[in-house]
């Protein structure tokens, strides 16, 4: 049966290329919205008291951790493959996400970053194989990241009793205060670490770059030990009342005041 | 073929004891389970390590009271099994090595454990004598023969640690395909930066045989090494 005039039929087309076109971006369009609405998100909140310690173990991909004033923590985690199982764990103030536990025996799981916003007296022990770790006022006894492989770690306004920093290939930024008793313990293959503490800060330090140089700017006194023409420098700021332990096998070092 | 029952025949398959049916039956299952796959490359992994190592290690410090701890160790683990063969546990020396490919999967991974301690246990012996040593001596004239000595002594701590090394590394490979693209590429170039360090301690300290940062450095860098390939080995 005709519907259409034989007319219509083929000049319409023909006459009309831009339709085509405009057809063709239709489509890729759509594939392309596709593409964006593929990433996944999980969202979760955990209510908690003040003084909370999270474990998170990621595979591949960024965390970044930030303080806000609410006792409870959010959680939000986007990733691409919808074989990533993410299965975070809370007994009481205690919240774990282990990626690794979580996704054995499955196949690469692709990144997945992490967003965490805590309350600002959090611990936070965070890991991840490759991605950058960032950490934002928080003021809990730990702070600990570990990037086992590439990724920078930015430790923004930090004020722990313990923290610890390492990754393979990045760069590491410290800027906050160290606690009286405390333990800071950074440490690269390749990158330049950057500690950035206030002018009153006291300190030992044991510091060893052997390939580029140490920068102790106003904390260098003439009390510190010179060891291998420079490469390793100890000695004590002021009384010495924390401890801190600095390694970069590539990259440099150094200190600046807040 | 469930998986315990593909569990139990893992070990003589990798001896070539099976059935060409039981091979068979073996193989798809192996196909579908990626645990009971894990469990076949582990043992495979092990297996080859003590293949090529055979009789090959260092002797440790007291090494009747280690083999006696190994074999409390994997008698422990036979449980039942070991009670039941209790008369046959007064055989010989030799018999008890002689039945070493005969062991359960349990027992091969505590005899890998053990094999990796007396390793760890020679490597931290070494350490410290050479320490000791290097205290010894920081003081006074270093002679040419002295140079040479230390450095000799190097090369053998870093040859030692490069075993372990290599044993971890062997399970790291046996996991690569299993990783994305990204995941290899840059766990390559992190590795290539440690090595770089290794070189370049090895290197000052062969110039300088005490020379403390470069011997800081190495220590450091070949114990970041072992604890990546470790880390890495369970990916």
């Amino acid at each position: 049966m005709r519907i259409l005039p034989a007319r219509f039929k083929v000049p319409c087309l023909r006459s009309c290329p831009a339709l085509v076109v405009f057809a063709a971006l239709l489509v890729c369009g759509a594939l392309g919205a596709r593409s964006v609405d593929a990433q996944q998100r999980l969202s979760k909140r955990y209510p908690t008291g003040k003084n909370v310690h999270i474990t998170l173990k990621n595979i591949s991909g960024t965390i970044t951790v930030e303080s806000w004033n609410r006792d409870e923590i959010k959680l939000t985690a986007t990733f691409d493959s919808p074989k990533a199982n993410i299965a975070p764990r809370q007994d009481g103030d205690v919240l774990s996400v282990d990626m690794m536990a979580d996704n054995r025996g499955r196949s690469d799981v692709g990144d997945v970053n992490f967003n965490l916003q805590v309350p600002v007296n959090s611990s936070v022990d965070l890991q991840t194989k490759r991605g950058q770790i960032t950490v934002t006022n928080i003021r809990g006894k730990l702070v600990s990241a570990h990037v086992s492989l590439e990724g920078d770690i930015v430790l923004n306004g930090i004020s722990a009793n313990e923290v610890y920093a390492q990754n393979t290939i990045g760069n590491i930024h410290f800027d906050g205060e160290f606690a009286s008793g405390g333990t800071y313990r950074f440490q690269s293959s390749k990158g330049d670490i950057t500690i950035r503490i206030p002018a009153d800060s006291a300190f030992n330090l044991d510091a060893s770059a052997p390939n580029k140089k140490i920068a102790l700017n106003e904390f260098w006194n003439n009390g510190f030990r010179s060891l291998g023409d420079g490469r390793k420098l100890q000695g004590d700021v002021v009384d010495g009342r924390s401890r801190v332990y600095v390694t970069n096998f590539q990259g440099s070092i150094t200190f600046l005041r807040r | 073929m469930n998986c315990e029952k593909c569990q139990d025949l893992i070990s003589d398959f990798l001896d070539g004891a099976l059935s060409h049916e039981d091979q068979k039956t073996l193989n798809a299952h192996l196909g579908e389970c990626l645990e009971c796959a894990d469990v076949r490359n582990d043992l495979q992994s092990i297996v080859g390590f003590c293949r090529t190592q055979r009789g090959e290690y260092v002797s440790p410090p007291n090494e009747k009271a280690l083999w006696q701890r190994i074999r409390n160790m994997v008698e422990s683990g036979a449980g039942s099994v070991a009670v039941a063969t209790a008369p046959a546990r007064q055989k010989s020396w030799s018999n008890w090595v002689g039945r070493s490919w005969e062991l359960s999967f349990g027992q091969l991974a505590a005899a890998a454990a053990a094999i990796v301690l007396v390793v760890s246990l020679s490597t931290i012996v070494g350490l410290r004598r050479i320490q000791g040593g290097d205290t010894a001596k920081s003081g006074g004239y270093i002679g040419p023969a002295n140079l040479s000595l230390a450095a000799a002594s190097v090369h053998e701590r870093v040859a030692k640690q490069q075993q372990l090394i290599s044993y971890w590394n062997e399970r790291v490979e046996f996991n690569k395909a299993r990783w994305s693209p990204q995941m290899r590429e840059t766990f390559d170039r992190n590795l290539a930066v440690i090595d770089q360090t290794v070189n370049d301690s090895m290197n000052s300290l062969t110039q300088n045989p005490h020379d403390e940062v470069s011997e800081e450095m190495l220590n450091a860098a070949l114990n970041e090494k072992l604890s990546l390939l470790k880390e890495f080995a369970e990916l």
